[in-house]
């Protein structure tokens, strides 16, 4: 917009792949669990649990912040953060205030093929908070029931400083920050469960010298939906600004349903966690062969895997965009060009039937039958000519529902390898020659001596060929022969 | 300001902690935590110049978990015990607001 001013700073929260929960050993793996099965005296806060830190927990946030190119603090230092929510079952969440893992990182990203930075302010640790359950509890409507399966699971929160421009740029920093997750293996990332969840603050302002105010946006349950609660929400202020009025700073919530947002109820107070040192848990120093032992695993990230995607491959920046967002894809694609070294026609087929299938299948490549080796064999088949690309692609279907291999699936359904012409009419034009006396025989009448013939071409090509094409190539070359 | 509470600032407390006080109770704890917070004064008498701020004494690395998942078989009891439950589900007031608090 002309003329507009907008500002974002991004708040995401991403569980972190532990088997155990933060601070107990209470299993992480509560999605369709009976409720308050996952739990002990630790994350239920009853008097007297000791917190221990899990290690893994620790390491996956450490990791997070040396890919966001974070200082990490050398010191490890949790607080209590105090408030009453009854899904808070101490009344206070173990977090981190002055000394958070890592501080001053960097994010890049790219919109539109070109290179944005997004600074980050900090990256912690925190445990999650238990769920609250409003409806089915089959008692009276006044109540709200509490689970405290997800309560006491790693989280790591990433803050980033007002350094977006635009709701675009916003939701693609989003997108880039998922897949750099996963990349690492710290977080599945997966918005619609809620493993990742975005708080957004944003202010317009019609000069770009002023600061607007700055509203806080929560209950943004996809990509999408961020992407439409900052639009709406840079249009509702900009709208106010025109009329000559002020937006209030306050927070409020995204209204999936009426596609609004709306300023939260509850109380505005203003916040205050009374945070402290959790006397629970001794601060200590993060030892240096650690941190080395961390830095080793940080895998090469999305935005270098896609210039070096341009670049080695000679792919163009959209294509090679799409590849590298998911980690695995990237590596199918990588491991059949191993196999098939032509980058292009693998990446196209990638991008076309190979996603095609994931989709309709609702799929990650990760769980589909058909590996890179076979999938270079059926592009070896297609350059070889022995099949059309439009065979392959239902051939491919085929094996992706299968897992059958390319020759499997021709087998199976009777298709010719070598329906490629040509090659079957060598072979016909061979057979045809070698045999004379058949070809008399049938030319005679004798169609028994089709069969002869027809058998021959099936014995070169051993029982590969299919016997219809074979029978129709031998009828051709006959006849043409008279 | 160190060495000083407000009336207001006690009051505050309370709040956040969700207690509620009389009149009477609140001049008696705002007397108390004056007479603490004087009392802790006394260290601002150190000359503390060339040290820094400490939390902890020590810097060992404290035991840490493995991430094994172990079970623990005591909640069908927390349940029984807990003030207000139902199936099982820990049941409190409802809770006005419909979005789920986050950190
Ligand atoms: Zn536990």
């Amino acid at each position: 917009m002309e003329g507009v001013y907008v500002t974002i700073g991004l708040e995401v929260h991403c569980q972190l792949l532990t088997q155990a929960k933060m601070f107990c050993r209470c299993s992480t793996d509560y999605i369709g669990k009976t409720p308050n099965t996952l739990v002990c005296p630790v994350c239920m806060g009853l008097p007297g649990a000791l917190p221990v830190l899990n290690r893994k927990a620790l390491e996956l946030a450490i990791k997070t912040a040396l890919a966001l190119r974070c200082e990490i603090l050398p010191e490890v230092v949790f607080h209590r953060k105090n408030y009453f929510y009854p899904d808070l079952p101490k009344g206070y969440q173990i977090s981190q205030y002055d000394f958070p893992i890592g501080v001053r990182g960097v994010l890049e990203f790219a919109l539109e093929g070109e290179r944005r930075k997004v600074r980050i302010r900090r990256v912690h640790v925190e445990e999650d908070a238990g769920k609250l359950v409003h409806e089915g509890l089959g008692v009276e409507r006044n109540v709200s029931g509490v689970d405290f399966n997800r309560a006491g699971i790693p989280l790591v929160e990433i803050v980033t400083e007002p350094d977006l421009h635009s709701p675009e740029e916003a939701k693609e920093c989003l997108i880039m920050l998922r897949s750099i997750v996963r990349y690492l293996g710290v977080s599945d990332g997966n918005m619609e469960e809620g493993s990742l969840r975005c708080d957004a603050n944003v202010s317009v302002s019609l000069s770009p010298d002023t600061q607007g105010a700055k509203v806080e946006i929560k209950n943004m349950n996809s990509f999408r939906s961020v992407f439409r609660a900052l639009s709406y929400e840079v249009e509702r202020q900009a709208a106010l600004l025109r009329e000559g009025k002020f937006p209030v700073q306050e927070t409020r919530h995204w209204d999936e349903v009426r596609q609004v947002t709306v300023p939260s109820r509850g109380k505005e107070e203003a916040e205050d966690y009374r945070y402290f040192p959790d006397p629970d848990l001794l601060p200590f120093r993060i030892p240096q062969d650690m941190l080395e032992e961390i830095k080793a695993t940080i895998p090469e990230l999305p935005l270098q895997k896609k210039e070096r995607f341009m670049r080695e491959y000679e792919l163009a920046e959209p294509e090679a965009h799409i590849l590298v967002q998911d980690k695995d894809l990237a590596e199918f694609f990588e491991a059949c060009v191993r196999e098939f070294p032509a980058p292009r026609t693998v990446c196209n087929f990638v991008l076309t039937e190979v996603l095609k299938n994931l989709n309709a299948f609702n799929m990650t490549i990760r769980e589909s039958k058909v590996t890179p080796g076979m999938l270079a064999e059926l592009l070896r088949m297609v350059e070889r000519k022995e099949i059309g690309i439009s065979l392959a692609k239902g051939i491919f279907e085929e094996m992706f529902a299968t897992g059958m291999s390319a020759r499997e699936v021709m087998a199976k359904k009777g298709i010719s390898f070598l329906t490629s012409e040509r090659d079957l009419e060598k072979i016909v034009r061979q057979v045809i020659e070698e045999n004379p006396q058949s070809v008399a025989d049938y030319l005679g009448g004798k169609d028994k001596a089709l069969h002869f013939l027809i058998g021959q071409v099936m014995k070169v090509t051993k029982g590969q060929a299919n016997p219809e094409v074979v029978k129709n190539l031998l009828l051709r070359e006959l006849t043409s022969g008279e | 300001m160190p060495g000083h509470v407000s009336l207001e600032e006690v009051r505050k407390i309370a709040q956040l902690a969700k207690l509620s006080f009389s009149e009477e109770e609140l001049t008696r704890f705002f007397q108390d935590i004056s007479d603490i917070i004087a009392h802790f004064e006394k260290l601002n008498e150190l000359d503390l110049e060339d040290v820094s701020p400490t939390s902890h004494i020590s810097w060992s690395q404290p035991p840490m978990n493995p991430d094994e998942p172990v079970d623990w078989q005591g909640s069908d009891l927390v349940l029984k015990h807990a003030p207000c439950a139902a199936g099982r589900y820990f049941i409190v007031p409802k809770v006005v607001e419909k979005e789920e608090k986050l950190s």
